[in-house]
Formats: C-alpha cells, sequence, structure tokens
C-alpha cells in the first residue's frame, strides 16, 4: 500500500477523503438535510449491508474462477452450472438429514468430485489448447443446464437457515434516536447473511494464507507464473492442477448453497452467477485472489445500491463500471499485465 | 538484387555511423543486464557480437530494436536519435531484426509471410482492394524468395515447413522493405551444416550497403561473415578487434576454453 | 489455407476457376423455389442464410483474427432494434417512421459503430479475455433492452417491423424472402472470401499467428484487430435487419446468452477455417432445430430437450474434430486420397 501511496498521490489523497466521508456516513447520526436528499439512513445502511454480503457470495463464486484461470489458463464457462448444481445438492443434503450445515461439506465434494471428472477426462486431454477448453465448458454448461432442468424442474428452491441462525441480529450502528426516550436505535440485521459473510472472510483470508505461506501455495503460485519450469521441478504438475480445479469447483458447490439460501436455487441462476463471476473478475483483476475480493465487493454494493437508489438501471450499473475499468485499466484493477 | 536496394536517397554524410550506442544501460530491477554499452557501427559494416550465454546480447538487441527502453544512455540509427522511438518507428528508417525463436505466421504460406513483411512498412496495409499481379510489392516478395532460396516451397504453409527452412524464411523476412541494418539474432541455430553453409552465402552475398550485427554461439559463422568482433561479458564490452585479433586473443581463450569451433 | 489449388491454375480466367462443387450448390440454390415449398424456402433457407451471415462475422474475427467474440447476435440485433425504432412499427410512440433508405443505412452505421466500441473494449488485454469480454458485454447489452422502455420498449420489443415494398414486391414473400436473403449471404460470403487476400485481410490473420511480429513488421495491431470488429459488425448488421423482418420483430429474447451462444455454436460446428463453414453449420443447426423435437420423441425423450441434443452434439465437435464439419470433410478428402496410395500419387484437388 505504501508503494501505492507513492506512485500514485493524487489517488491516495482522493480514496483516503472517500474514506473519511464514507466512515462519517455510517457511524454518526445523519444531519435531516441529509435524509431529504439521500433518504433514510436506514435504507442506505441495509443497501450497503446488503452490497457487502452479496459481495461475500460473490467472492466465494468468483474466487474458484480466478483460481482455476490463474493456474490452469482454462476460462471455465461451466462454473456457473457447478454453481447450480451445488445449489441443487446443498438443499437435498439439508433436506434429507435436517441439518442446514450439511449442506456446505456435501456440496463440496459431490461438485468437487464432478470437477475432478472434468478434469481427468476433459481438460487433460486438451492441454495447452485454451481456446478448445473453454469452448468444451460452454458444451458442458449447455448439457449440465438441460440436465438439472430436466432432473429438477423449473421450480424455486429456497434452503432456509437452521433456527439458530434466523432473525435480525443488533448491530452497533446507530440509525437514529428513540423519539419517546431519546435512546440510540440500533440497525437489526439479518443473523444469517452476516455469519456467511464472516465466513466467507475467513475462507478468503485462509486461501490468501494457504497460497502465500504454504508449500503447497508456492507450487501452485510458481505453476501460475511458469507450467513449464512447475513440472521440470519434478513437482507432481497433474496433481497440483486436479487439486486447484476441485478446490474451485468446491467452492462453487458452496457459493450455490450460500446463494440458496440467500435466494433462490432455479434455473438461470447459472447463467447469472456465471456473468457475476465474469464482471467480478474483469473489474478486479483475472487470477488474483484478492482482487476478486476487491472486484466482489464493488460489484456487490453497486448492484444493492442501484437497486435501491436507481431501480430501472440497477444491472447496468455494474456492467458501466466494468466498461470503465476495461476502457482505462484494461488488465483489472489488481491485475498484472 | 533491386528487392535489397533502397529507394530513394539517404542524405547522410560518411562519417555518421550506421547505429550508435552511447552509454547504454539496462536494469532489470536490480539486476544489470546491460552496463555503459558503446558500440559504433558505420554503413555497411558487419559486426559481429560475441559472448556465453547471459551476456546480455539479446537484452541489447531488444533494447536496439525499441521493444524496452534503455535504462540510460542513448540510441542514434544514422545519425537520428531513436531513443525514445516505438519500434514501428525504428522499422520505417531501415532498422530490421531476425529472432531466436522464428516469430512467423504459421497459418500462412511463405510467400504471403514475406509480402506482410514488404507491406508492413509501405503504405495501404488496410488496404481492402486486392492487389494486381504486376503490384510491386509482389515484385518484391517474389524475389525475396529466390534470394533465401525458398521458391520450391513458395505456397507451403509455415507450419510444415521444417525447422531450416522456417530459419530462412525468418531472414526473409528481415530483408523485406529495402533495410539499411539488420540485427541478426542467431540465425545459425539448428541448423545442419548444409544449412550454415548455406547461411554464410546468403550473408556474405548481401549488398555492400547493407550493414548488420550478428549474435551468434557459432564461432566459425560468426567470424565467417564478420568484418569486426565486439566480445561482451556480464552485460560489458569485454573486447573489440578483428576475427583474427580475436580468435587468437588468449584472453577470450580463457574465457571460452572448451567453446566448439564445429 | 485455400491457396495451393489456385497456383496450378493460374493461367485460367477467375470465372474457369471456381471449383465445380460451387457451381452445382449455386445452381441448385438458384433453382430451390422451383421444388421446394414455402415452408423450406422461408424458415429453412432464409433462417440459414440470416444466421449464417451472423455467424459468418464472428468466423471472420475468430477464423482470420483469433478473436472469439460472443457479442456478434448483440450487434446484429442493435441494427435490428435501430431499424424497429426510426422506421415503423406497432408500438407508434417509440418509432419515428422515418424512410427505408434513412433508417436501413443508419441501422447498419450504429451497429457498426457498436462493433467498434466494443471491439476498442476488447482487443487491447490477452486474446483469452475475449470471450469473457464479450460475453459480459452481451449479457449488459440484453439486460439493457429488457429494462429500458423510452428507447427499446423493454420486455416487449418491437413489432410489425416489415421490410419496404420495394419495385412493388412484397419481400417476406416466400419466394422473394428466399432470394432476397440469398443475395446477401452470396455477397457476405464473397466479401470476405475475397477479403482474406487483400493486404488487410492478410495483415488480420498475421495479426493473428503472430501480433509480436506484426508489431516488429510496422503494423498497428490493435488498429487492425478494431478494425475486424468493424468490418464484422457490418456482417452482423446485414443479418440482423434480415432476421428482423423474417420474424416482423425484435425483442430482448433474440439478443439474449442463448442466442450469442448458438451463433457461437454454429460457426464452430460448421469450421471456423472457411467462410463456408458458417452457412454449413447455420444449415444443421436450423435443420436440428425445425426436427429436433420429432427426433427427440422418436428417441423416447420429451421434445424439449433440444438443448441438451445441442449442447452434446457441440461437444462431440469440440472434442473430436476441432476444426467443424469442414474438419471432418477434409480428413474424409485425406483418407480417400490415402486409398489411391498404390495407383497414383494425389491429385491436387
Amino acid at each position: 500500500m505504501r508503494v501505492f501511496a507513492r506512485n500514485h498521490p493524487i489517488w491516495t489523497v482522493i480514496i483516503g477523503f472517500a474514506t473519511l466521508v464514507f466512515v462519517w456516513l455510517i457511524f454518526a447520526l445523519w444531519p435531516p438535510f441529509l435524509v431529504d436528499v439521500i433518504g433514510k439512513k436506514k435504507v442506505f445502511l441495509s443497501a450497503l449491508l446488503n452490497g457487502i454480503t452479496l459481495g461475500g457470495l460473490y467472492f466465494l463464486v468468483a474466487s474458484g474462477f480466478t483460481l482455476i484461470f490463474g493456474l490452469m489458463r482454462n476460462v471455465n464457462l461451466a462454473h456457473g452450472s457447478l454453481y447450480l448444481f451445488g445449489g441443487y445438492v446443498g438443499y437435498f443434503a439439508a433436506e434429507w438429514t435436517g441439518y442446514w450445515l450439511m449442506a456446505f461439506p456435501v456440496a463440496f465434494v459431490v461438485v468437487g468430485c464432478l470437477g475432478v471428472l472434468m478434469q481427468l477426462y476433459v481438460f487433460r486431454k486438451l492441454e495447452g489448447q485454451d481456446l478448445r477448453q473453454t469452448l468444451v465448458t460452454i458444451g458442458i454448461s449447455i448439457v449440465l443446464a438441460d440436465l438439472m432442468l430436466w432432473g429438477f424442474g423449473g421450480d424455486f428452491y429456497n434452503i432456509a437457515a437452521p433456527d439458530w441462525l434466523s432473525g435480525p441480529m443488533e448491530t452497533f450502528i446507530a440509525t437514529g434516536v428513540k423519539r419517546s426516550t431519546g435512546e440510540l436505535i440500533f440497525l437489526k440485521y439479518p443473523l444469517v447473511r452476516m455469519v456467511i459473510f464472516f465466513a466467507a472472510v475467513v475462507l478468503g483470508v485462509s486461501m490468501w494464507l494457504v497460497l502465500n505461506r504454504t508449500r503447497i501455495g508456492m507450487l501452485v503460485r510458481a505453476g501460475v507464473d511458469d507450467r513449464e519450469m512447475l513440472s521440470a521441478t519434478g513437482a507432481r504438475i497433474q496433481i497440483v492442477f486436479l487439486g486447484v480445479f476441485a478446490f474451485g469447483a468446491g467452492l462453487a458447490g458452496i457459493a450455490g448453497v450460500v446463494g440458496g439460501t440467500f435466494q433462490s436455487v432455479a434455473p438461470g441462476e447459472d447463467i447469472r452467477f456465471l456473468l457475476a463471476s465474469l464482471v467480478v473478475v474483469i473489474v478486479g483483476g483475472m487470477g488474483s485472489i484478492p482482487g476478486a475480493a476487491l472486484g466482489a465487493l464493488i460489484i456487490g454494493v453497486a448492484e444493492q445500491f442501484g437497486s435501491v437508489y436507481f431501480p430501472t438501471y440497477a444491472v447496468v450499473l455494474t456492467f458501466l463500471i466494468m466498461v470503465v475499468v476495461l476502457a482505462f485499466r484494461p488488465q483489472g484493477l489488481m491485475g498484472e499485465r | 538484387m533491386n528487392a535489397l536496394t533502397p529507394t530513394g536517397t539517404t542524405t547522410q554524410t560518411v562519417s555518421e555511423n550506421a547505429l550508435e550506442l552511447t552509454g547504454m544501460t539496462k536494469k532489470f530491477g536490480a539486476l544489470a543486464a546491460l552496463t555503459d554499452i558503446n558500440i559504433a557501427v558505420q554503413p555497411g559494416e558487419r559486426r559481429a557480437i560475441l559472448g556465453s550465454n547471459g551476456a546480455g546480447k539479446t537484452t541489447l538487441f531488444n533494447c536496439i530494436s525499441g521493444d524496452f527502453p534503455p535504462t540510460a544512455g542513448t540510441i542514434k540509427l544514422f545519425g537520428e536519435d531513436v531513443t525514445n522511438f516505438p519500434p514501428q518507428e525504428r522499422i520505417r528508417r531501415g532498422l530490421r531484426r531476425t529472432y531466436q525463436i522464428s516469430l512467423l505466421f504459421a497459418g500462412l504460406s511463405v510467400f504471403d509471410n514475406i509480402y506482410l513483411a514488404c507491406r508492413g512498412v509501405s503504405r495501404g496495409r488496410f488496404s481492402f482492394l486486392r492487389p494486381k499481379a504486376d503490384d510491386a510489392l509482389i515484385a518484391s516478395a517474389e524475389e525475396l524468395v529466390k534470394v533465401v532460396h525458398l521458391e520450391d516451397v513458395r505456397d507451403t504453409i509455415v507450419a510444415e515447413l521444417s525447422y531450416g527452412q522456417q530459419r530462412q524464411l525468418e531472414i526473409a523476412m528481415a530483408f523485406s522493405g529495402a533495410p539499411r541494418f539488420i540485427l541478426f539474432d542467431e540465425p545459425a541455430a539448428g541448423l545442419s551444416p548444409t544449412e550454415r553453409s548455406e547461411l554464410v552465402e546468403i550473408l556474405t552475398g548481401l549488398p555492400a550497403h547493407m550493414g548488420f550485427i550478428i549474435i551468434e554461439h557459432d564461432m566459425d559463422v560468426a567470424l565467417r561473415v564478420a568484418q569486426s568482433v565486439t566480445m561482451m561479458h556480464n552485460g560489458r564490452i569485454f573486447k573489440e578487434g578483428s576475427p583474427e585479433e580475436i580468435e587468437n586473443d588468449p584472453e577470450v581463450q580463457a574465457l571460452y576454453l572448451g567453446d566448439d569451433h564445429e | 489455407m485455400e491457396n495451393a489449388s489456385s497456383i496450378n491454375r493460374k493461367h485460367l480466367a477467375w470465372i474457369e476457376r471456381i471449383p465445380g462443387q460451387y457451381w452445382a450448390v449455386a445452381i441448385l440454390l438458384l433453382l430451390m423455389p422451383l421444388f421446394a415449398g414455402d415452408f423450406v424456402l422461408f424458415q429453412i433457407f432464409g433462417w440459414t442464410f440470416i444466421l449464417g451471415i451472423i455467424a459468418l462475422s464472428l468466423m471472420f474475427l475468430a477464423g482470420y483474427g483469433g478473436m472469439v467474440s460472443l457479442v456478434q447476435m448483440s450487434i446484429a440485433g442493435m441494427a435490428g432494434y435501430m431499424l424497429a425504432i426510426f422506421g415503423d412499427s406497432a408500438v407508434s410512440q417509440v418509432s419515428q417512421g422515418w424512410p427505408w433508405y434513412l433508417t436501413i443505412p443508419l441501422a447498419l452505421a450504429i451497429a457498426c459503430l457498436f462493433a467498434t466500441a466494443v471491439g476498442w473494449l476488447a482487443v487491447r488485454t490477452e486474446g483469452i479475455y475475449t470471450i469473457m469480454i464479450t460475453l459480459a458485454i452481451s449479457a449488459a447489452f440484453f439486460y439493457f433492452t429488457r429494462q429500458n422502455y423510452d428507447i427499446f420498449n423493454g420486455f416487449s420489443g418491437f413489432n410489425s417491423v416489415v421490410p419496404p415494398a420495394l419495385f412493388g414486391v412484397n419481400w417476406r414473400d416466400p419466394v422473394a424472402f428466399y432470394y432476397l436473403s440469398l443475395f446477401w449471404a452470396t455477397v457476405s460470403f464473397l466479401a470476405v472470401l475475397y477479403l482474406s487476400r487483400a493486404p488487410f485481410g492478410l495483415a488480420l490473420q498475421g495479426v493473428r499467428d503472430n501480433p509480436r511480429r506484426m508489431a516488429a513488421l510496422g503494423y498497428n495491431v490493435t488498429a487492425h484487430r478494431v478494425a475486424a470488429y468493424a468490418f464484422s459488425g457490418l456482417l452482423a448488421g446485414v443479418g440482423g435487419i434480415l432476421l428482423t423482418w423474417q420474424s416482423t420483430q425484435i425483442s430482448p429474447g433474440t439478443v439474449g446468452i442463448g442466442a450469442a451462444i448458438d451463433i457461437l455454436v454454429i460457426a464452430v460446428m460448421g469450421g471456423l477455417r472457411h467462410p463456408i463453414g458458417a452457412f454449413v453449420g447455420a444449415f444443421i443447426f436450423v435443420l436440428l432445430k425445425t426436427f429436433a423435437r420429432d427426433f427427440l420423441l422418436i428417441l423416447g425423450l420429451g421434445g424439449e430437450r433440444f438443448q441438451l441434443l445441442i449442447g452434446l452434439g457441440f461437444l462431440a465437435i469440440v472434442y473430436f474434430s476441432p476444426d467443424g464439419i469442414l474438419g471432418l470433410w477434409d480428413k474424409l478428402r485425406n483418407w480417400q486420397k490415402r486409398d489411391h496410395l498404390l495407383e497414383k500419387k494425389e491429385r491436387n484437388l
């Protein structure tokens, strides 16, 4: 960060100033004129928190996508289908066992296995032919989407959060003052969304730690930089590829469970989350986990703010951000040329 | 060989160097690939640059051709300071280069490759109209095919050529559009003895006004085509002289003890 | 590509050089209305030519330029939308009612501009990102047309968009439309074929094969790529206008993700190496789409499993013959050549 500050002094000042304004907006009680202009603080905070937690979900999906691309240069356009499949699997796992928490490991393992199968029987044969691999993922996504439509029908499935997670929690952010007693009113926010968000953060941090502080992570990063060198060192590169693809697929599966809890599992969600991954990764930078986090946060918040304050063009706002990034920094905010 | 003769006149004094590098330095982070390189090559001079791997030879070429700017120093091409010019500007002033690993258009034929090279420095690159059969550029391209002895495979797709033929094509690309100065990056790499003699023939048969610098590991080829030799070591110039002087120099021999004279 | 055979025939006039198969197909197509019914002419062939033109615009970018673009259907749709917005339609509160000699060039120009803008956004990164970026832009266009009511009339789109009655002909009449779309398909096909050997087309292929060398030869690689997108936009625009006239309507569904991917499927299935591949792929796609339902019922699957069929077919092609149907055809020809090895050396086909 210090390097950034040294190289881009003007941007640093702008970002610093914006951050201060932002922090004030969150913690201070809003004066009436601000409420007239923007609307109620409660609405603002809801949108913000919804955006951040949605960003967590987007991070889960996009990080798997960017991990697979970063190492294997494979644009896996079947990633959305993996997400959706995870959602369905998670739903049935939760239904049959009765435990919501069971949905996660089951989805991770099942979708991860599907990823292993894809890597072993499809991608390995097409090693080195990036375009062809991508075309194959398109074909796979078409087939998977129709199979899921056939098998699960067109209904919306919603994965119910368990009782101990449902309901609102009290946050420490004040939205107003009780007129009668002068007490501060604190914002209440759904517990399950907060919990999932923190889980996503923990997962993201662990991924970063594994990539940057362990031997396995070093192997993966070396492979990202130079595939040929990695195989020359004798490391079993195919095992590394297999592991990464399985993990990336598993992540998509877990994200499917989260999405099913936040929203729903239904046909069409695969395309929606594939597009979200694409936009997040284009904005944040390909092959970068921190980039995926940054991109996910920006897109999540932009989407929520858009749907609250500019409802007709909410989706367009996110694509506009993408176009701006493409125009001025084509490699993404944290991507390397 | 009118494909290789320059069109139009050039206003240059006799004493002006074709290529002049002054104090050129290139650092990659903390690594100094080139340090204080001073080279002057006259028009028509044939210079060989020798040195072991890592001596900085290819980095030198990359700086001269404009792939990246030097950290310090200047580059002058026929008296003009081109230090900050992009690659295509240097091309248009008569500089050409071949690459260690042939950079060819694998999906196109031999003739198409050379034609593209000829087109590159002339107008009409965006033309939507097909050229007429008597187009001047087509004639130049046809001649260049002959210069590098590739008439038999004129219409073969590059992907189907042998390695040696691809290297010959690589050289033909550098001859396009009447160059004034060429950089040859290890043109003999991987060639059979017959192909190497052909290469020497082509290089020594070039018109007198066309100077070049050749990087080579094969001392035989380099010393046969060069008039003067520069030896590099660890990013610096180590020795300069005529081919005979360099060949018999004890310091050079000590440094390259065991280096094969094939 | 397709150059080796021409060298032996240089002494012939250009018209004599066209291989016999092309003549046979041309005559067949010209005489088709004599023995084909209205449905075949209007639906099967009309749609084949239209999808073929749009897939050709993708083939131009992908086959000659090495850029796989998923935005072609959006560009076609943009032309169709502009035609409806500036011309006549049932949505009178938006349509301007301008005459055809203004709306058609305008629609094509806007499609071309749109393509250029997308090209500029997409070409300055590594080639592998092109699919992602164009897919995202295509999705953005889809969502925008669905949500915007002032210009694009949102979910319903425009209907009653018909071709002008030039020369007193109803161009939506099956025979007339057949010849109209055949004409434009032929023009597009010949244009792309011609352009592939012009300096611009050759330079584009050079950029595909080795952009670093092209830059070192003095070419502006980015400019060439963007120009290629512009030309492909023109092609897609023509296809889009014909598409709108054929169904007399245009709506967000026309430019959805499914439609965008269909074009990719068509181009890849036919083969990206030669312009004819786009039309071969389109023909097969249209046949499948028209008769798949019955075919699936025979197999015992529900008639709705069309996507599954297409997806499996696409997977099979990419897996076993990445050059599409044309690749299979080439392999077949080579296999036939080998059969006569004992008798003569292969003839130059």
